[in-house]
């Protein structure tokens, strides 16, 4: 590695980096959606976790663009890190990569001053994350050769195969998802039919309704 | 500091005994010229915000059941900035024991609306609203008649709650107004700041806003001849005891507990075995406690009690006062709104937990169980049903220890298994069930 190429051996570092941490970032998204744990962690820490690990991400992606366009092999404008299509090198797959860096940072935005919007409307800001990834997937893919052999190439299949799990497991919650209001009488079937003693009973007249 | 305020007039009131009570309740449904006869015209003050300084003397609290000083809202609603600002008068009263706002609206819809107009030109409101739970033919032909004299300077829109439980909570009360569901949401923002389309909004109980009409009209020092020095005023109580159909009467804060009974039973006879104070949110007392207490949250509080809404039981000897409650906290957990995870989850678990203490030899954890989850809901909830149904939940387990210990050795001192406490028909089970 030579001074002129450090900057394009960081950039793509980064970038795989950020392909991890984004990978992860969604996954624990869904975890937190279906108000799952993980092993040895509180709810909140799986919260804080995705909070975090998005943050990560996002200071990964602004080195992996900004070395990018500091190398000087080849000419990639500043601008083209958040406006699409705006670079001469490999237009396409950089422009996805715009695109996803705009989608995060509309996400963290919207995360960051949650608390003054409108839950809807931060909701259906959040649900571009599932738009994010793929884009950004297809960006690293495509404008990468490094990715498309090696062991790296069976590390980004792994990311994709991880992702679409996930998204099944998701999925999945929907469709056992109990509407709201039925969750009472759901709860309360489960309580009965576990506590042996809660029977109707004579003294019960009424509760057993 | 008042004394500039309007000179009021002697009531006209044929026999004006002690505080003059009732003062709300007449003895029969009074039309717009009886009313007008009884108590002259509407005192508008032409301005708004000059009645503030009057309810704030008066010492009026909310009648809904949370005794929040009235003139904190009005005067906040006032000051808020927007054009629109909207007042609602909350008639949904939803707890089933209480039978008072129901009857005030039938007995004397006029005065509720002139409290509505009153309060709306004190707190420079643009649009009302009236919430109930059933418009009967007695307010619907007040509006009408106040429309045709041309009485009201704002027009009162009627939207029609849900019967649920939580229906008249003011959070729900506005997404229900708004056209949503009458589901409760998380405060703040105070429905003050931005409550209904996101305008200031002004919700009172209609009670209040009856006691707001005739403070308007006899001023502060009327009103705080009856009361206390701290919770002066009358409040509308609904009572039930043995032998007889629920009675709503008109009680100054302050009087003894024991009075409310009915003529002849001067005090908690052996037909008594518990009071509850304060509706299906509020407390079970202990015989010798309550027969000492009085009608007001200063007398209530070391007891963990408060006068609410102004619903009084007085439960019979001869029923299991454990299974009463089993019964209401199975409501209770039934109506919550299924949004908030220490209520969702919590209630029913608790309620399964008081079936099992109701029946025969409850095991021997279950009591313990009942009181750790009633730890772990409170003040988890976007509402207070969490809170309000574990402090029933542990009056009851305090009050009806014995009983508790009874029903382990796998008797009961129940003679009687009818139910007392009122309960309504139907839960809710479709989305429909809010609207």
């Amino acid at each position: 590695m030579t001074g002129a190429t450090v900057f394009w051996y960081a950039s793509r570092a980064t970038g795989i980096v950020a392909l991890l941490l984004l990978t992860a970032v969604l996954v624990l998204g869904m975890v937190v959606n279906r108000q799952g744990r993980l092993p040895g962690l509180p709810r909140f820490a799986v919260t804080d976790l995705h909070r975090n690990l998005s943050l990560l991400s996002v200071a990964f992606i602004a080195v992996h663009v900004l070395t990018a366009v500091l190398d000087t092999y080849v000419s990639i404008p500043l601008a083209a890190g958040v406006v699409p299509f705006a670079s001469g090198y490999e237009r396409l797959w950089l422009g996805l990569g715009a695109i996803s860096f705009d989608l995060m940072l509309a996400m963290i935005v919207t995360s960051l001053v949650r608390g003054r919007l409108n839950r809807i409307l931060w909701r259906a800001i959040h649900l571009l994350a599932y738009l994010t990834w793929p884009v950004a997937f297809v960006h690293s893919i495509g404008a990468s050769k490094d990715l498309q052999q090696g062991w790296l190439l069976g590390l980004t299949v792994g990311c994709g195969i991880v992702v679409v799990a996930a998204v099944a497991w998701r999925l999945a919650g929907v469709a056992r998802q109990v509407p709201r209001a039925a969750r009472v009488a759901h709860m309360f079937a489960r309580h009965d039919a576990t506590s042996g003693q809660a029977a109707p009973r004579r003294t019960r007249q009424g509760a057993s309704r | 500091m008042h004394e500039s305020a309007p000179n009021y007039p002697a009531p006209r009131r044929a026999a004006q005994q002690g505080a003059g009570l009732p003062r709300l309740l007449p003895a029969t449904p009074e039309d717009l010229r009886a009313h007008l006869a009884r108590y002259g015209p509407l005192p508008y003050r032409e301005m708004p915000g000059l009645l503030i300084d009057d309810v704030e003397t008066a010492g009026l609290t909310g009648r809904g059941g949370a005794a929040f000083p009235v003139y904190r809202k009005l005067a906040a609603v006032a000051r808020a900035r927007g054009n629109r600002k909207v007042i609602v008068a909350n008639g949904a009263e939803s707890e089933p024991a209480s039978r008072k706002d129901e009857l005030l609206l039938r007995l004397a819809p006029n005065l509720v609306l002139d409290g509505l107009q009153l309060a709306a030109e004190a707190a420079g409101v643009t649009e009302a609203h009236l919430y109930l739970h059933a418009a009967g033919p007695e307010i619907l032909r007040a509006l009408a008649e106040r429309a045709a004299r041309r009485l009201d300077r704002i027009d009162v829109s009627i939207t029609q709650a849900p019967p649920r439980f939580l229906a008249g909570q003011e959070t729900a009360l506005i997404n229900r107004i708004g056209g949503g569901p009458a589901l409760p949401t998380f405060q703040p923002p105070r429905v003050t700041e931005r409550g209904l389309g996101g305008a200031p909004t002004l919700v009172q109980n209609v009670e209040t806003l009856a006691h707001l009409a005739l403070i308007a009209r006899y001023g502060p020092r009327w009103f705080r001849a009856a009361g206390t020095g701290s919770e002066p005023g009358s409040m509308l109580l609904t009572v039930y005891q043995p032998h007889s159909k629920p009675l709503v009467t008109e009680a100054e804060i302050g009087a003894p507990l024991a009075s409310m009974l009915p003529a002849g039973q001067t005090g908690p006879g052996p037909e008594v075995q518990a009071w509850l104070v304060g509706g299906y949110h509020g407390s079970w007392l202990p015989l010798p406690d309550a027969a000492g207490l009085r009608l007001s949250n200063e007398s209530l509080r070391p007891f963990g009690a408060a006068a609410g809404a102004g619903v009084l039981v007085a439960l019979p000897a001869g029923r299991c006062g454990l299974a009463e409650t089993a019964r209401v906290v199975r409501y209770l957990a039934a109506e919550s709104a299924g949004q908030c995870g220490p209520c969702l989850n919590g209630l029913p678990r608790i309620a399964t937990a008081l079936a099992e203490l109701a029946g025969p030899k409850p095991r021997r954890q279950v009591r313990e169980d009942a009181e750790r989850w009633a730890g772990l809901v409170t003040g988890r909830g976007a509402c207070h049903h969490p809170d309000g149904t574990v402090r029933f939940v542990r009056s009851a387990l305090t009050v009806f220890g014995p009983e508790i210990a009874r029903h382990a050795q796998g008797r009961c001192s129940a003679a009687n298994r009818e139910p007392f406490l009122p309960l309504p028909a139907s839960l809710p089970t479709r989305e429909e069930d809010w609207i």
